[in-house]
């Protein structure tokens, strides 16, 4: 069949594209069969319809290749001022939560009363150096002299009845870590002092009665006795009633 | 919103070879292996513009490829793109007459390219030509014919995006503009054996 008969090669195309059928399309394939030349146009329809598509998938792979590569290749976006600014303060203030937090955590849990009065105690000296005239008592020698077990053996046998002498009584009970005795020799001395002018170291009996109430766990005494320090301006140790001091006891209740 | 994850092979070859979700598919295939195909071409020679378009060209003999069911599985999608990856840069080399005094394994894949498919890359000059062609066709002309055979719209679809007066004036100048194009492919020896390789592979 020659294929320059007028309308083949359009008929040849509508074939490529799928538009023929019936007898049409019977009819074609016969004349394609039989026709090399028609055959070869009709392959040169199939090349060319093969580089078109294969154009069309250039494009498209071009295309998002662009994309892909323009992201990638983008530079990061400096994030706004006031942004960054709010996003780190968040940052810096979550860090400080978190390490205010695990420093609470920490302190909670490895807190003691024993923790709480060795970093409180300071032991009491004896300032005053006695004159000839006026000896020092057998309570206050052993006291200097560290000999705590004399000092309580020598104040019950009765030889100095004294506010000074039932302090140091205290001080020795609570060096010998004997709370109980500590906090009765305490309460005699402020008992002594309600009706006593001048008072005679009732102030040092209230701090160190406080810090014996707490190694010996009765925080809501040591809690009472801690303010009532705090709030008297006049008070000798009311420098060392420190706030922290407070909250630590509290913590301990609170466990 | 587009979604944003990488397909498992026969989900990916699945939607290649039908043309269904091609952008998602091909967008995958960049995310998957761009990273690590790119990075053989810089270790061997390579510039990053040449690692970029030696995977454009990679991605779309893959695609190719699968729709004429050139790949069938036998080994994974990965392992067949570091081959085509590996042999068009190699080819691109000899072209550019400066063959690799050894060539370093690949590291970051830890995989062993021993699949060959040099026989699928057809020549690069050759598609370039094709390209070149079809690209001077004219916008119009180029346009109809990627909408009806790359596209597979409809006269009626193409005459709603095209604004012209009837389907037939569409079919007349879709029909010119074949003619046109598979002149100037007849009209080109050279490229006998590219168009052979684009038609059957």
């Amino acid at each position: 069949m020659d294929n320059s008969t007028p309308g083949m090669s359009e008929k040849l195309v509508e074939y490529l594209d799928g538009g023929l059928s019936g007898g049409d399309k019977q009819e074609l394939e016969k004349q394609l069969a039989a026709d090399a030349v028609l055959q070869q146009e009709y392959q040169n329809l199939l090349a060319t319809r093969a580089a078109i598509k294969y154009h069309g998938l250039q494009q498209q792979v071009a295309g998002i290749h662009r994309q892909v590569m323009q992201k990638a290749l983008s530079p990061v976006k400096p994030i706004a001022s006031l942004k960054r600014k709010v996003k780190y303060s968040i940052a810096i203030a979550a860090s400080i939560l978190l390490l205010a937090g695990t420093y609470l955590v920490y302190n909670f849990y490895t807190l003691s009363p024993d923790k709480i009065f060795d970093s409180n105690y300071r032991a009491y000296e004896l300032s005053t150096p006695r004159d000839n005239n006026q000896p020092e008592t057998p309570v206050e020698k052993a006291y200097r002299e560290r000999d705590y077990a004399a000092l309580i053996r020598s104040h019950d046998a009765g030889k100095d009845k004294t506010p000074g002498g039932e302090f140091l009584c205290g001080m020795a009970a609570l060096e010998l870590k004997a709370n109980d005795k500590a906090i009765s020799y305490f309460n005699k001395v402020i008992s002594a002092n309600l009706k006593a002018s001048p008072k005679v170291l009732n102030d040092e009996a209230e701090y160190y009665l406080s810090l014996a109430y707490i190694r010996n766990e009765d925080y809501d005494y040591a809690l009472e006795l801690l303010r009532k320090i705090k709030e008297d301006p006049g008070h000798t140790y009311r420098e060392k009633v420190t706030n922290k001091l407070i909250r630590q006891v509290r913590m301990l209740k609170w466990r | 919103m587009e979604v944003n994850r990488n397909l498992p092979d026969t989900e990916l070859v699945s939607n290649l070879r039908s043309g269904q979700r091609m952008d998602e598919s091909i967008k995958a295939i960049y995310r998957s292996y761009f990273d690590s195909l790119g990075w053989y071409v810089m270790n061997n020679s390579g510039s990053r513009q040449d690692a970029e378009d030696v995977f454009q060209e990679v991605v779309v003999s893959f695609i190719d490829l699968v729709q004429k069911n050139k790949f069938r599985g036998e080994s994974t999608v990965k392992t067949f793109l570091f081959s085509l990856n590996r042999h068009t840069w190699l080819n691109e080399l000899k072209r550019r007459g400066r063959a690799m005094a050894r060539e370093e394994k690949y590291e970051r894949g830890q995989e062993r390219v021993e699949l060959d498919t040099s026989h699928l890359i057809a020549d690069r000059e050759g598609k370039a030509e094709v390209a070149r062609l079809v690209g001077e066709l004219g916008e119009t002309c180029r346009k109809i014919l990627l909408l009806f055979y790359y596209e597979n719209l409809s006269m009626k679809e193409i005459l709603e995006r095209m604004h012209y007066e009837t389907e037939q004036v569409v079919r007349n100048k879709k029909y010119k503009c074949l003619k046109q194009l598979e002149e100037r492919l007849n009209g080109n020896p050279a490229l006998k054996q590219t168009l052979k390789n684009l038609l059957h592979g």
